[in-house]
């Protein structure tokens, strides 16, 4: 299978018009037939389009885990659904580091979480006291 | 450090008894949502039947949900952790279920084909094993998937009905082309008109001025005879042959440039405008760089002959 939005050089989601334009200046008619046959026909584009979003998905997939160059991933696919590698890290090795991220949050809260509280306390009371004073203030007459 | 709060697939794996089971679990769902012609009830069924000796202690369908919606972080999670964790034989063994489970009715959907063969690479295994196990599974032998992207998948899977709607769909461009030919021929002809009015008028002016740089060079050849001789040389030995100018303009280069700057400059732009670079791009990108490459290659040959 051939990506013809990208033989086409139009973007998946391209319009009516846009897709014409494409077919008129598309040089090779074998290509041209093909595109006509396949995108033209509202049906028929309609299943090529979610056939292209898995088939784009594997290519995804496999270029981010390194299987571009598969023994079953080969010809026009592998040629024209293959994504350049992006810089996604492994989604293995980031659910491990946001996991140590979160037990040191915890280890942390549960060691300091005594200082913490009387902290927190200390402030609570201090801003009582603050607007306490400050209502007081207020209400008393000015001498 | 990354601050994304845990997905679903994370923590349905963090709550599971077994986080190989539930990757694996993800993968055949993946797989079974690509099925054809099957209701949900069908798939959730067919999904708890073949992991009924999984133990990975956790309901199916939020499964089914991530892998309905092809979340792929979440598949890309699941395929790392089966491909770090799975021994051979239990590869072997997710194969056989996959295509188990792809395959009920004998006929393998599009999608699933290539996600097959993507689970095949995933948990290396040989395209001969592969086939192997398909044809023992199915009875029938892999082929090689159907290609929608040519016009002859779309005749053969419904030939009335796609010639209908190939000449409705062609009468009906036919009939626009035209419109628009008639259109343009009818701005064409106005165009005609305007173009002789113009040259005619271009004409007139042309004698005129003809007819007064005469009067004049007529007056200096008069004035001093050998002075106008010394000029028509000067003319003469101008470097005014257009074509070298358009020539050398392609290669990027000013005239008085030696043979050796046209070649260097030539393989220069032949490397970067070379068709063969394009071949990744599109077809389109390809049409382009290989009229850029013939009018560069066509403006070097001028040059070497005329040098």
């Amino acid at each position: 299978m051939r990506d013809l939005y990208r033989r086409l050089a139009l973007s998946p989601n391209a319009d009516d018009a846009a897709l014409r334009e494409a077919l008129a200046r598309c040089p090779n008619s074998a290509l041209r037939r093909d595109a006509e046959a396949t995108l033209s026909i509202p049906a028929h584009r309609e299943r090529f389009d979610v056939l292209h979003a898995t088939v784009s998905d594997v290519g995804q997939l496999r270029a981010r885990l390194g299987l571009v160059h598969g023994a079953h991933w080969q010809g026009d696919v592998a040629n024209d659904f293959s994504p350049p590698p992006d810089s996604v890290r492994s989604r293995h090795d980031a659910l491990f580091a946001r996991l140590d991220e979160a037990v040191t949050l915890y280890n942390r809260w549960q060691r300091l979480r005594g200082p913490w509280l009387l902290i927190a306390i200390a402030v609570l009371a201090a801003g009582v006291g603050l607007v306490l004073g400050l209502a007081l203030g207020l209400r008393l007459p000015a001498p | 450090m990354p601050a994304a709060p845990f997905s679903a697939f994370e923590r349905i794996l963090l709550q599971s008894r077994s986080p190989v089971d539930s990757a694996v679990l993800l993968l055949l769902a993946w797989v079974l949502a690509h099925r054809q012609h099957v209701s949900e009830g069908q798939r959730r069924r067919r999904l708890a039947q073949v992991s009924a000796d999984f133990r990975h202690g956790h309901t199916l369908s939020p499964v089914m949900q991530i892998a309905r919606e092809a979340n792929l972080d979440a598949i890309q999670l699941a395929a790392e952790i089966v491909r770090a964790k799975c021994s051979a034989k239990r590869c072997l063994g997710i194969l056989h279920q996959a295509i188990a489970v792809a395959t009920d009715d004998g006929e393998l959907s599009l999608a699933n084909h290539y996600i097959l063969r993507f689970l095949a690479d995933l948990l290396s295994v040989a395209p001969m094993t592969f086939t192997a196990l398909f044809l023992q599974l199915t009875g029938q032998a892999l082929k090689a998937p159907d290609d929608p992207s040519q016009e002859r998948y779309w005749r053969r899977l419904d030939p009335a009905k796609y010639y209908a709607k190939y000449y409705a769909h062609k009468a009906e461009e036919e009939a626009r082309a035209q419109r628009e030919r008639a259109e343009s021929d009818a701005a064409k002809a106005r165009e005609k008109r305007q173009q002789e009015q113009a040259k005619a008028q271009e004409r007139e002016e042309q004698r005129r001025r003809e007819e007064q740089q005469r009067r004049d060079e007529e007056q200096a050849r008069r004035r001093s005879s050998h002075q106008s001789r010394d000029h028509r040389r000067q003319e003469q030995s101008r470097p005014a042959p257009d074509r070298t100018t358009r020539a050398l303009a392609v290669l990027g280069l000013t005239p008085g440039v030696s043979k050796q700057e046209v070649r260097q400059a030539y393989r220069r732009l032949a490397q970067s405008n070379h068709p063969d670079r394009f071949y990744a791009a599109s077809e389109h990108q390809v049409a382009l760089a290989s009229a850029r490459f013939q009018r560069i290659k066509s403006a070097y040959d001028y040059l070497m002959q005329t040098l």
